[in-house]
Order: C-alpha cells, then structure tokens, then sequence
C-alpha cells in the first residue's frame, strides 16, 4: 500500500495534467495587448454609417437607428514609445495610437477598432471615457451595460462629458505627461483631491443613475487654447440623459449642497461694511440634510457649516481686518453661498434632475410616504420640481494667512 | 487508525467558520437585496439567525452522541433502515453541494478573470485541490482550516474598510424590509449558505471537549454571520440597492472599486478572487471531506483514501450539469432550499423524536425500578 | 498504532554474508592459550594490511606476548610510552616477587598499565573490531584473553568558526569531524546530570558512531523513544554523514522540504535540547541533527535570539519576507505581466510593455531561461575555489544580466525580478529548507504561466496543505501556527522578549514546561516598575 502510494499519485497528477499543457489560455503578453488608455465617444456624422464595414451586421440589418449611429475614438499606448525609466531625450513620436471606428453600439464599434488593430484590444487600463456633450444629452445608458458586462473595466474609471468633439481630446497634446490621456484622467483624479470636484468616478456614476432617489452629475469639460483643458461646470442629469450644464463656481455650491468635505472654491466677498473685496476660499464644509414632510409634501433643511480662510485681500485699499470685519465676511459668505445654492436648486428643479440626491433622504427616511407616492424614479423627479427646501449657512474664518496687516 | 480526540474549541470554531465563507459570499447581497431591498441586512440577520438556530440543534444533538457521527446515531434514533435512507440522501446532498460550490467558482473565475479558460479546466483544478487535500485525516485537516483563517478573513475586512469611503449610508435605510414573505425567503436562502455547519456532526466525536462544542457553534456563526452582515452592509451602502440587482457578485464589484492607496495595485478584483481560492477551497474541501468520510463510515470502509479520488468523476460530472450561469443560480437557489431539509429539519426531527424516546425510556425504567 | 506514522522503510534486507568480510566467513572464533596461534589467525584478518603491526615482546622480560595494532591509527607514542614500556620493564616493587600466569593480568591491570580503559575480551570478531578503531591489542601466551587498550589517535581539524551558519552576535564554535569533541562542546554547555547521551554503531563497513543525546526531564519519551527505534532500524554499509541518517529517520522522504534540522552550531544544538529536542550526531560529520522540527525553526537564526527582541524580531521578519519573496516573486511577475497588466499601475504598465516590447518569448519561458541559468551559476559558483567563485558570480549576475537584456532575450524588469528572488533565497538561514523552496518555485511558476494568478495561489495551496500534512516525528510540521498555541506563536512572527516566554513550545510535548522561575517575571516586572519610579521622582 505504502509502496504504491506515490506512484498511483504521481500517475494520477500526469494525468490529469496534460491537458493543462495545452493550456496557457488566458495568457497574453503585456505588450502583445492594445492597451487602450481613454475612450471617446461622438455622434457621428450622418455620412459615417457608409463607411461602417459588416463586422458585427450586416449593413441596414440592425435594429438600432442609424442616428445613434456613434463614433469611437481609443487612445491606445505603443509599447517601446513610452521608455522605461527617466525620460532621456524627448521623441517626437506620439507614444499614442489613435483609432477611430464608427459603431451602433459601443461593442460594435469596438469590435470595429480591433479588425483594424493586430493586437487584442485590452480595456483593463481604461482610465477615462470621454463622452460629447450631445451623445450625453441622448442619453449614457445604452453604454452602461457593455461597461457592465466587462470585467475588464475598472469601476474607478473616469467619465466625463466634453464641450467639443470626444475625438479631440484623443488627439489632443499636453505638455505636462507624457501620455495625453494620463494626464487627462489624472486630472480629474487631482481636482477631486483639490476640492474642484466631487468625488466621481464611473462606478458611482452607475449606482448614483441606479437609484431611485438622485440623479447623475458628470464633470463638464471644455478645450482652451491648444492643448490646455479645463473644468468648466458640472453636466447635470435626468435620468440617464444631459440636461444642463452649471457654471464652474456653482459646483462649489453644489458640493455643499451633497456635503462634500473638501473645499476647494474660493469667492470674492465683499460686505457692505468694508470697501475692500475679499478673496474667501472654503476649506471644509459640514452639511446636515434634513428631509421632512409640510403638509404630506417634501421639505427639505440644509445646515451648511463653513469653513473658510482668507486668501486676499484687494491691495488697492487698506488691507486690514479686525474681528468685526472677518464677522461681516463671515455673513456675507454665507449668504453668497446660501443664494448660489438657491440659484442652482431653482435650476436643477427645473430641469427636473435632483443630484442632491435628497430623493434618497426621502427614500429612506420616509418609507411609507415613498411607497405611496413616489415609488419610482420618474415620480420623485416631478417631486423634486416641487420640493421646499430652506437653506442655512454658517461659516467661521479661521485663517487669515501670515500676514498681520 | 485510532480515533484521537485532539479538537480544540478555537479549531472546531475555526473549521465551521471557514467552511461558511465561501463563494457563496460572492453573490449573498445579490439574493439579499432581491428579496428585501434595503433590509438586505437585516435579511441577513434573520437567515444568520435561521442558521444558528439549525447550527445548535446540530450541535445539541451531536452532543447526547458524542462519540457518533450523524450517520450511525440516526440509525440508532430513527432505527436502521430510515436512518440508512436519511443518511444516503444527507451524502448525495453534500456530494451536489460540492459539486455546486466547485461549478459556481468555476463560473465566477471564468467570467472575471480568467476569460478563455475553459470551464472544465477551473473548476477540475478546485476538485482536484480538494480530492487530494481530503486524503488527510482528521488532524490534517483540522489544521488545514484553522491555518488558513486569518487568509480568509483578512481579505474582506480589507476591502470592505477600503471601499467605506465611498458608502452613502442612505443606502441602507429603510433598515426592515417590508415584505414580510419575501425577507423570510431570503432569510432561508442566506441560511442555506450556512449549510456548511453541518459538519459540526463530525467534528464532535473529535473533539478534545465535546461539551464546549456549543460554545464553538456560536463563536463561528457568530464571526460568519458577522463578516455576512458586514459584507451585505458594505455593498448596500456603496453601490445601493437598485445597482446592486445589476450585479452578480456585488462583493467582487466591490474589489472592483477599491484601489489600494499609493496605486501599489491599481485595483483588487482579480486579487480578491485570487485569495477568495483559498476560502472556496475550503469550503469545497470541507464538503467533500464530509461526504468522503460519511460513505466511509456508511459503507463501514477502513480507508478514505482511495474513496477521494474515485468520488471526483461524479462530482466533476454534477459540477457540469448546469448549462450556463443562469440555469446555475436557479440550481443553486433550489438545491439550497431543499438542502434545508436536510440540514435542518432532520436534525430538528431527529432531536425530538431522540428526546421523545429517551424520556420514554427513563420512564420505563422508573416504572421498572 | 502509535501516533507516529513512520514508515517502515522499502529496505533491502542484505543476507549478512554478502558484505565481503573475512572474519565474518570464519564465524565466531575465542582466542586460544596459544600464543602463535592467535598471532596467525590475526595476521590472517589483518596481515594483508602493510599498516598492520605486530611487534613481539617478552613481558617484564619473561612471558611472551604479542602487540599488535594499526599504525595509521595509532599513537605511536603512548604505544611506546605507555604500553611497551611498562610491560617491558618490571617495576622495582615487584622484582622479587615471582608472578604466576595466573595472577599476570590482575597485576597488570592493577600496577603495570597507564591506561584508565583497558579491557580485557577474548572474542576474536571484538578484537579485530577494535585493533581497527585504532586500539592495541596485547596477547600474551598462554593466557585466554586479550587486552585492548584505545590509543587511537586520527588527526582532526581545529575548532572553527561554523562555515554555513554564521552569527554576528553569538559564539564562534562550530562542530568539527570528531564526535568526542563534539559531544564534549555539548556538554561543556550543559553541565547537567539529566543530559544524557547514548550511542550505537551503525553501518556494516563504516560503524560509524551514532550519538543521540536528549535531556531528561525535558524531552519527551514518546519522541526520545521513537528515535532509538528509528536510528536501531538503520542497516546499510555505509554512514559518512549525519545526511546519511537522516534519510532514513524522516517522516516523509518524498517531501522537498527537510524534517530533520541540521546544525552546526553546539549552542543552537544545546537551546534546542532545552526546548525538548534530540540531538543527534554522527562520527564524521560536523553536523548534529536536530528533531523533531517545525518549520518555523528555518527562518530563525541563533542570532535572533542573542540580539535584543526588537533587532531580532525585525531581522526575522525581513527573513519571513525573503521567504516569500523566493517562493513566489517570479510567479507573481509573470501572472501581472501576461495575465493582469490591469493590476499594475498604468504608467508602470505601458513602460513594462516597452521594455518587453523586443523579447522574442513570453514571459514565462522568459523568467524560466534566466532562473534556470541562475540555478546553473549557483551550482557553479558553489564548486568553485573561493577566490575564483567570487569572481564568477559577479561575471555570471553583471555580465551576463546585462548581455541578456542588450540582446533582448529578457527585459530589464525580468532581470530585476530574479536577482531579487535569488538574494531572498539567500536570506533563508537554513540552506535546506531555501533550497525547497527554490525548487517548489518552478512548478509555481509553471501554474502562473497556465493559469496567472489563481494558478499562483492554487500552487500555493497546495504547498501548505502539503506542509500542514508533514510531521516530523509526531509533531506537526506547521506548529504552532497549526495546530495553534498561544505560547508557540510568540516566537514564529516575531520573537518576543525572552521573559515574555515562561514555557517551553508544547507542541514537543516536553515533559518539564517551565521555562522561567516565576519569581523571576515578578522581580522582572518589579525591577521595571522601581526604574519607573526612581525616574519620576
């Protein structure tokens, strides 16, 4: 027994594994992968679906419109033009491919880009999807279930929607990194640290369009100049389709208004008691939600509590302060935050996208209400146009800077 | 071989708790929230509850046999020939449960990870892993599980506390589900992930003290459940209800999301399911012990060891059964239930009618006397 | 059954007679009364032999006798000195007297002989036996027995500094070749009645000495027993090493990884006999064994545990992380660079896939070629003179590393990876033990190069199930990790302060656990307290 007992294991393990020997399936060299780094996605034009070739169809045998008809553009790394270690020389070469395709659905496109591509389209490393701002105010969902599926796709990605044509920021330059579209998605990353933006990212995108009680908010993006890009507002939601863009500073607002920490947003204040104009920078922000029912309607109560340093002080007059002065900034700030938030609720109710997300306060505080009245997205949408709120700022200046007088 | 009595409390405690952690953690907030919405949690309790309450009958039970295993003091209860038929069918529950468990891990590495592989290939090497681990004996195995505790938990606690910067607690209120059916079926589909526990039956008659085998029970589902709750809680409060009915395995998607700072991995999907091995195998090996050793001790067999490998072409064969992941989870949801039967009423009826036939019988020894 | 699961090993049983030996084909033999006649049979075993010596003498000038011995082994001098000598000459006291045959040996034993081991046998097969362990023989006519006396003497190397398990704090004795002094430097430090040694001869040709030595009160029976039994099983012609032995003690000789440690340090060989181990030596071979073992001994130096906990305890765990770093560093490579790029960070990523981007293999058989070139520039450096290997290595690691990258047979990163992996196989202080785990890395790195990262944590599943099934001599090779113990666990991570440990690991199952006085923890804890104290005021 003891004799044969390694053997009939050693057989028994031979056999079973030869068949591994054919295996390696899943194996795929990193640079045998067409590492796509940012996608964007167009409308495309009304004369592109011609040049769609029958890879996933055949032509006019699809059941989507051709209007949706959407062009893809994929950033893809070079493996070799991206060198190892520090940089010794700069190349001329972009160390980006670009590849554009036409597409029904974001897979068909795909699936257009890898028959021109020899290597497998690997979307492991997909940092940054980058939607035109038409192709979002059609509505991202036909999107989200490819992205889903995928398990390639990290749900950190970013996504963000662009004045101008996705494609261009494919092909767009900056001077900063060396790869176009790193510096793209890391820019995103550091104006969330920055207090610029929201925490964002697609998955929470995702969940945040899921429920039943928010609307969806991306980061709105806009070109200067040649090669330079910029945060231009925030592109607010309903359902899953665009309807409207903030101004930069109102995403300050917003962010108090969700109860984001990080400030970021400075503004300049400038009090009826003093002559001068303040620049004030909010560094943290408390905010309280308080959703209740007036009457069997939905009320909201924001208690935001401000942080706030001084930053600047408008040099042409006299730039001291004293306690009561730093009490009227204090006011004032408030009640500038307090009135550009009222601005952006009004504007946001219009267009019915709640991104506050204070459907979810109702949601979850109020149970029974919500089965009754609400139930589903839609409904608490047209609630939200009708929803009360009351606003109330506090803020504390706690820094002033070095500088005594 | 002699049988020693060499389990302590902390390893009884471990096995049950690492034999509970499985894959069926994967999809739990998924089945969760399906049938309670925001009151997954609290499903969770209720099914954790459920299985508690099955965990110590078993062990209860156990208890007034402990130098028996369930298969040979059933036949003294319930007399030869029901205990014979109960005991076979107990067996081919748990020969399917591994054979489940092994396929349902299979599914999950070839849908994330490991795209080309084929199916036969992943879940081969999971019943292979467990087939030649379960050649042990007893003492092997007992440190086998209790070894890889720590690997099994760490994990989860590291990505839930990860990922909690991202969590809404808005997420999870409404806490009680309203439906008051629905939450108790859920409640029992939590419960039929604990089925693992029924291994407790066999590790009493090896245990040093039988008598703190309770203690052990609760200890484990007490830590089970609790990393249940946590992993349910978490999943909810990132990616709320509505998303998560998207998802199959929301605890993955939630290693998807998390990142570990400093970008020393960019992301922890694939690593989770790479750790999660170690807890699937586990739990398969503890199934298939548990079958291994009860056709032993049915068949009144002197050796295990040959029995491990010439049960894997069956299991291999059940673990292909089911055509694609769908058909899976409707197997599996089903087997589940009826698993419950098993594991939880047949002891409950077991115990009773035991208690039943012990008062009689000191009855009639009273009467006697 | 016991609960040692010793195999009875697959040995040939060798019929006594095929091992070529002369006395043994003329069968037990007694010495005779006369003198020529033994002298003959003698000469018949070992005349063969030019070291052989027979040397005729009459004693104190009468009786004639005999002296016979093997030159190379022998002491000439004590031969001259201390035997011939006073045989030769009768002593003054003695001069009148007239001594009978009868009372000869009584007389010399008593007056004569400078020797506190002389025996007297009259086994021819013992005789022989001895004469080649180095004793003389003395026969003297017309008496029936013989008396040997130990004048062996085979030159032996100093005591050195231990070549393979060097300390930086600690002492600088290492065993040598000559079991006497190795037991001496044992026992010198272990002046204790309950040290007890035993030894036994094994090996038909070589008789090699064997010593097991244990302290009683500490070890356990169970094991001290199970090694007599095992090393008594032992029957093959030749024991040269304690290697040799160990082959056939171990529980599972199929295992890569060593179930016996072996040591060539005298104080790490005495703390393990504190602990509850048996040591076990061998004539020939500056190494003692040491059992039963658990795996956590491999990564842990003497050094730990003569440096202070905190040095110590960081020193293991960079070891503990070595480990690991040997065992699966290549895998790992390979499951992120042809499995999940999407684990790395991006830029780490794309500038990978720059640097493979003109390697004509895939990764896996990339890492193979080098490791095995590595592997083969290990052997080699191993057999190397010093002053050549050192050379060597340094052509083999810059040289050759960086021709392979330039020709573009491995990506700089691959280089990298492995250089590493082979210092964290180094940092292993066992050499047995890193040497399992350099071995159990290829069939991992086979796994990962199947099935990436899963296939990486199957393999290493694999290997601690493996580990966790291992006992040696009864005691679970994973202890204490598992089966766990509260008192164990102190040492395996980290090493705790000596008097956090009050006990013995259990896991030995030592008969006596007290490892500390209690007395001594409180004045310990008191003393600290008083420091405390004197401070504040």
């Amino acid at each position: 027994m003891n004799r044969s007992k390694p053997k009939l294991k050693q057989i028994f393990l031979v056999i079973l594994l030869v068949p591994l020997l054919t295996g390696c399936w899943d194996s795929r060299e990193i640079e045998s992968r067409a590492t796509v780094l940012a996608i964007g996605i167009d409308k495309a034009d009304p004369d592109e679906e011609e040049k769609e070739d029958e890879i996933s169809h055949r032509k006019g045998k699809i059941d989507i419109p051709a209007e949706s008809l959407i062009k893809l553009t994929v950033q893809i790394a070079i493996p070799g033009r991206i060198p190892l270690g520090p940089q010794i020389g700069g190349g001329d070469r972009s160390p980006v491919l670009v590849v554009r395709a036409v597409g029904h659905t974001l897979e068909d496109a795909l699936l257009n880009i890898q028959q021109e591509v020899a290597s497998e389209v690997f979307l492991g490393h997909l940092r940054l999807i980058v939607l035109n701002e038409e192709v979002a105010r059609d509505g991202v969902d036909r999107f989200t279930d490819y992205l889903r599926r995928n398990p390639e796709i990290r749900r950190t990605a970013a996504l963000v929607v662009s004045k101008e044509r996705a494609a261009k920021y494919m092909e767009i330059k900056p001077e900063l990194e060396r790869v176009p579209s790193l510096y793209l998605a890391e820019m995103v990353d550091s104006l969330i640290e920055l207090g610029k933006f929201p925490e964002t990212f697609i998955g929470m995108f995702w969940s945040i369009l899921s429920s039943k009680g928010q609307d969806g908010y991306l980061p709105y993006f806009n070109i200067k100049g040649k090669s330079n890009i910029q945060i231009n507002g925030l592109a607010y939601f309903k359902g899953d389709k665009m309807v409207g863009k903030t101004d930069p500073l109102q995403i300050g607002g917003f962010m108090a208004g969700i109860g984001a920490e990080e400030g970021g947003y400075g503004i300049f204040v400038k009090p009826p008691e003093l002559e001068q104009e303040v620049l004030v920078r909010a560094v943290e922000r408390k905010t309280r939600v308080k959703a209740s029912l007036k009457n069997g309607k939905p009320h909201i109560y924001l208690k935001i509590r401000y942080e706030s340093e001084i930053e600047e002080i408008d040099s042409r007059m006299p730039t001291h302060i004293d306690e009561d002065d730093t009490k009227a900034l204090e006011n004032e700030f408030s009640k500038m935050v307090k009135e550009g938030l009222e601005v952006l609720i009004a504007k946001t109710q219009e267009a019915k996208s709640d991104i506050f997300g204070f459907g979810e306060h109702f949601r979850g505080k109020f149970p029974d209400f919500w089965s009754k009245n609400v139930n589903t997205k839609e409904n608490w949408q047209d609630h939200y146009a009708n929803l009360t709120y009351d606003i109330e700022v506090i803020t504390s200046i706690r820094r002033t800077g070095m500088k005594a007088r | 071989m002699e049988k020693t009595r060499e389990v302590t409390t902390f390893q009884a405690a471990t096995i049950l708790i690492s034999t509970m952690i499985g894959v069926g953690v994967l999809p739990l907030p998924l089945f969760a929230v399906r049938s309670g919405d925001t009151g997954a949690p609290f499903i969770t309790v209720l099914g954790i509850g459920i299985g508690a309450i099955a965990l110590i009958i078993i062990t209860k039970l156990g208890l007034r046999h402990p130098n028996k295993t369930i298969i040979s003091y059933s036949e003294d209860i319930i007399g030869k020939w029901l205990g014979k038929i109960f005991s076979l069918l107990v067996i081919l529950f748990f020969l399917v449960l591994t054979a489940l468990a092994a396929r349902e891990f299979g599914a999950v590495v070839i849908t994330a990870v490991l795209l080309e592989t084929p199916l036969e290939v992943t879940v081969l090497v999971m019943l292979l892993l467990a087939a030649i681990s379960a050649r042990n004996t007893m003492n092997t195995f007992v440190y086998i599980h209790s070894f890889y505790i720590p690997i099994i938990l760490a994990p989860v606690l590291i990505i839930v506390a990860l990922s909690l910067k991202n969590a809404n607690f808005l997420y999870l209120r409404p806490f009680i589900a309203s439906d008051l059916k629905d939450s108790f079926n859920g409640a029992l589909t939590v419960a039929a992930l604990l089925q693992g526990s029924f291994l407790m039956t066999l590790i009493i008659p090896t245990m040093k003290n039988p008598k703190s085998a309770v203690k052990a029970s609760l200890w484990a589902i007490f830590i089970s459940g609790g990393l249940y709750v946590l992993i349910v809680a978490a999943t909810v409060s990132i990616f709320g209800t509505e998303e998560i009915k998207k998802l199959y395995w929301p605890t993955l998607e939630l290693a998807r999301t998390t990142s570990l700072p400093g970008n020393i991995l960019q992301r922890l999907d694939v690593v989770f399911i790479s750790v999660w091995v170690i807890a699937v195998f586990t739990t398969i090996f503890a199934s298939y012990f548990l079958t291994i050793q009860s056709l032993k001790e049915y068949f009144n067999l002197q050796d295990h060891k040959m029995l491990a490998y010439f049960l894997l072409p069956f299991i291999f064969t059940l673990a292909m059964v089911p055509q694609n992941i769908l058909q899976l989870y409707d197997i599996i949801l089903f087997i589940g239930k009826v698993g419950l039967i098993f594991t939880f009423f047949y002891p409950m009826v077991l115990y009773c009618w035991d208690l039943i036939r012990n008062k009689r019988g000191s009855k009639d020894e009273s009467k006697q006397a | 059954m016991s609960v040692f699961r010793h195999r009875t090993r697959r040995k040939k049983k060798l019929p006594i007679d095929e091992i070529p030996s002369k006395q043994l084909e003329e069968g037990p033999k007694k010495i005779s009364g006369t003198l020529d006649e033994n002298v003959m049979y003698m000469k018949e075993m070992l005349g063969e032999s030019d070291d052989f010596v027979i040397k005729h003498f009459k004693v104190f000038g009468k009786v004639s006798a005999v002296l016979m011995y093997v030159n190379s082994l022998t002491d000439q001098n004590r031969i001259n000195n201390d035997i011939l000598k006073p045989l030769m000459y009768k002593p003054e006291h003695l001069l009148k007297k007239d001594i009978l045959l009868d009372e000869l040996i009584s007389i010399l034993f008593s007056e004569i002989l400078y020797d506190s081991k002389a025996k007297l046998n009259s086994e021819f097969d013992e005789l022989v036996n001895v004469t080649l362990l180095g004793e003389t023989v003395i026969v003297i006519d017309g008496i029936e027995e013989a008396i040997h006396i130990d004048t062996r003497k085979v030159d032996k190397r100093s005591i050195d500094s231990p070549e393979t398990e060097q300390a930086v704090l600690g002492p600088r004795e290492g065993f040598i070749e000559n079991i006497s002094t190795n037991i001496a430097l044992v026992r010198a430090r272990l002046p204790t009645a309950d040290f007890v040694v035993k030894t036994m001869k094994i090996g038909r040709l070589t008789k090699t000495t064997v010593a097991f030595c244990y302290i009683k009160g500490i070890a356990s029976e169970q094991v001290i027993n199970e090694v007599e039994k095992r090393l008594s099983e032992i029957d093959i012609d030749a024991i040269l090493d304690t290697g040799y032995l160990e082959q056939f003690i171990e529980d599972n000789p199929f295992s890569p990884f060593p179930q016996t440690q072996s040591t060539e340090r005298p104080d790490k060989t005495v703390s393990n006999l504190v602990e509850g181990r048996v040591a076990i030596l061998a004539d020939g071979s500056p190494f003692a064994l040491l059992v039963p073992v658990v795996f956590n001994q491999f990564y842990q130096t003497f050094d730990d545990y003569s440096s202070r906990f905190l040095m110590g305890s960081f020193a293991r765990l960079a070891r503990m992380l070595a480990l690991v770093f040997s065992l699966i560093f290549p895998s790992l490579y390979v499951s992120f660079i042809s499995f999940n790029p999407e684990l790395l960070p991006t830029e780490f990523a794309v500038a990978v896939a720059g640097g493979r981007a003109g390697v004509p293999y895939p990764a896996v058989i990339e890492v193979l070629i080098i490791e095995i070139s590595m592997e083969v520039l290990r052997e080699a450096t191993v057999r190397m003179p010093k002053q050549v290997g050192g050379a060597l290595s340094i052509v083999g690691v810059l040289v050759v590393g960086e021709a392979a990258v330039n020709a573009g047979l491995a990506s700089p990163i691959t280089v990298v990876v492995i250089a590493l992996t082979s210092i964290g196989s180094f940092a292993t202080p066992a050499y047995v033990a890193a040497f399992a785990l350099r071995m159990l890395r290829f069939p991992i790195l086979v796994l990962a190069g199947i099935f990436g990262l899963y296939g990486v944590v199957v393999g290493v599943i694999f290997i601690f199930n493996h580990m966790l099934s291992l006992k040696s001599f009864g005691v679970p090779y994973m202890a204490p990790v598992s089966p766990g113990n509260s008192q164990g666990m102190k040492d395996v991570v980290i090493r705790s302060p000596l008097w956090w440990m009050p006990n013995r690991p259990n896991f030995l199952k030592p008969v006596n656990r007290d490892r500390l006085g209690a007395q001594n923890n409180k004045e310990l804890q008191h003393n600290k307290l008083g420091n405390d104290q004197r401070e504040d005021t």
